[in-house]
């Protein structure tokens, strides 16, 4: 394996969008961070895997959304078992700012959305990815992009207020 | 000519040839009612891009760009993650109720004697940073962490701690440092993100079991270290 130095900087150069991503699937800035972690591990322990001249932030962002939905379900449960412990703390620090995201609209109406509407979502309206490379990060044909998407982007009007 | 909303989405977004795209774009301009379609589908894109966007912005947690530049512990799932960071900030705190099964699964044990310090309570060394080490301004590397500081219902001075050796919660009479409750030591947990598991709170279950009101503020336990504690 030859270690590539350019690898880690590539990635760090991406890791402001990373989280973004991150933070969008988790729905707070908290986990969003570590799923960007675990994602990184991934990536470094795969880096082999990653073939020179092809994209990095797809090979990326692909890494990121399997290991959420993967993720996915545990993470939920896990979510409402502590929902209760939650709100009896001070608020401070982290918790503040898990808060203050909670609060927001947006964040609430994206946390509404089945899994696989809310990425084609995120990739297409919010990373700026073409059908095509979204479809392939997701793993579906172009056409099931494009019907998820438009089915995110109903449910959040309605979610929003806004009429379609 | 009939639009899909699949087909308005992806020309909104620029997905189709153009040839089809101007067709649609002829076929919006006569219908008001795709116009207002594809207004919203615009709108909802700045909406979220701009939503977004500032966490794009944000300096990236040193954590992260660590890994990129150095080793770091890794992280096994979200949820344990998640588990340990909450640990990690419920420490501090005193306003959680903790769960009697919490407390249960504490083991209560003794030390051996040794060093002429009379049985169940704390030796030289672990007494030494009960006397001296405040929680406001330990080391982060100490060997045992003051965890928090409170008064029993006796009135004594009690301190939970934490360390490679051991974790408890120590409460000081006139002979020393009497053990009162001991969890499992923290060897192996070398990282601060660690420590701070379910023997931390189980320690912290017990001293609130214990604790006659809230724990000590730093001036407090200043106070206290200031008059030996007793």
């Amino acid at each position: 394996m030859t270690l590539n130095p350019s690898f880690e900087q590539d990635l760090l150069a991406l890791l402001p969008r990373l989280r973004r991503f991150a933070v969008g699937l988790c729905g707070n800035p908290a986990d969003g961070d570590d799923l960007c972690q675990m994602s990184l591990e991934r990536a470094l322990a795969n880096r082999d895997k990653w073939r020179e001249g092809t994209r990095l932030d797809s090979w990326m962002y692909r890494i990121m959304r399997n290991l959420w939905i993967d993720e996915g379900r545990a993470t939920t449960r896990r979510r409402e078992t502590f929902v209760a412990e939650d709100a009896g703390l001070s608020v401070g620090g982290e918790g503040a700012q898990e808060a203050a995201v909670e609060l927001s609209l947006v964040d609430r109406a994206m946390q509404q959305l089945p899994a696989d509407q809310r990425e084609a979502v995120l990739l297409v309206m919010v990373e700026g990815y073409g059908y095509r490379e979204a479809a392939e990060i997701v793993g579906c044909p172009v056409g099931t992009l494009n019907s998820r998407l438009v089915r995110g982007r109903d449910a959040l009007l309605t979610l929003l207020g806004e009429k379609a | 000519m009939t639009v899909t909303r699949e087909e308005l989405a992806a020309f909104a977004d620029g997905e189709l040839p153009p040839e089809r795209a101007q067709q649609i774009a002829q076929t919006v301009e006569r219908d008001p009612e795709l116009a207002q379609q594809l207004a919203a589908h615009r709108a909802l894109k700045d909406r979220l891009a701009g939503h977004f966007a500032p966490i794009a912005q944000q300096p990236v947690p040193d954590r992260l760009s660590a890994m990129l530049t150095r080793e770091t512990a890794p992280v096994s799932d979200i949820a344990a993650a998640r588990e340990k960071r909450q640990a990690r900030r419920r420490l501090p705190h005193w306003g959680w109720v903790a769960g009697p099964a919490l407390a249960a699964s504490l083991a209560l044990a003794i030390f051996l004697p040794r060093g002429g310090v009379p049985d169940g309570y704390a030796d030289a060394q672990l007494a030494g940073a009960l006397d001296t080490q405040l929680v406001a301004e330990q080391p982060s590397g100490a060997d045992t962490r003051i965890l928090l500081s409170f008064q029993n219902r006796e009135g004594d001075f009690c301190r939970a701690f934490s360390g490679a050796s051991g974790s408890g919660i120590a409460c000081r009479d006139t002979q020393g440092w009497k053990l009162e409750a001991l969890g499992e030591g923290a060897a192996g947990a070398r990282t601060e993100y660690r420590t701070a598991g379910a023997d931390a709170g189980a320690i912290m279950a017990r001293a609130q079991s214990m604790a006659d009101g809230p724990a000590l503020d730093a001036e407090a336990e200043a106070e206290a270290r200031a008059t030996g504690w007793q």
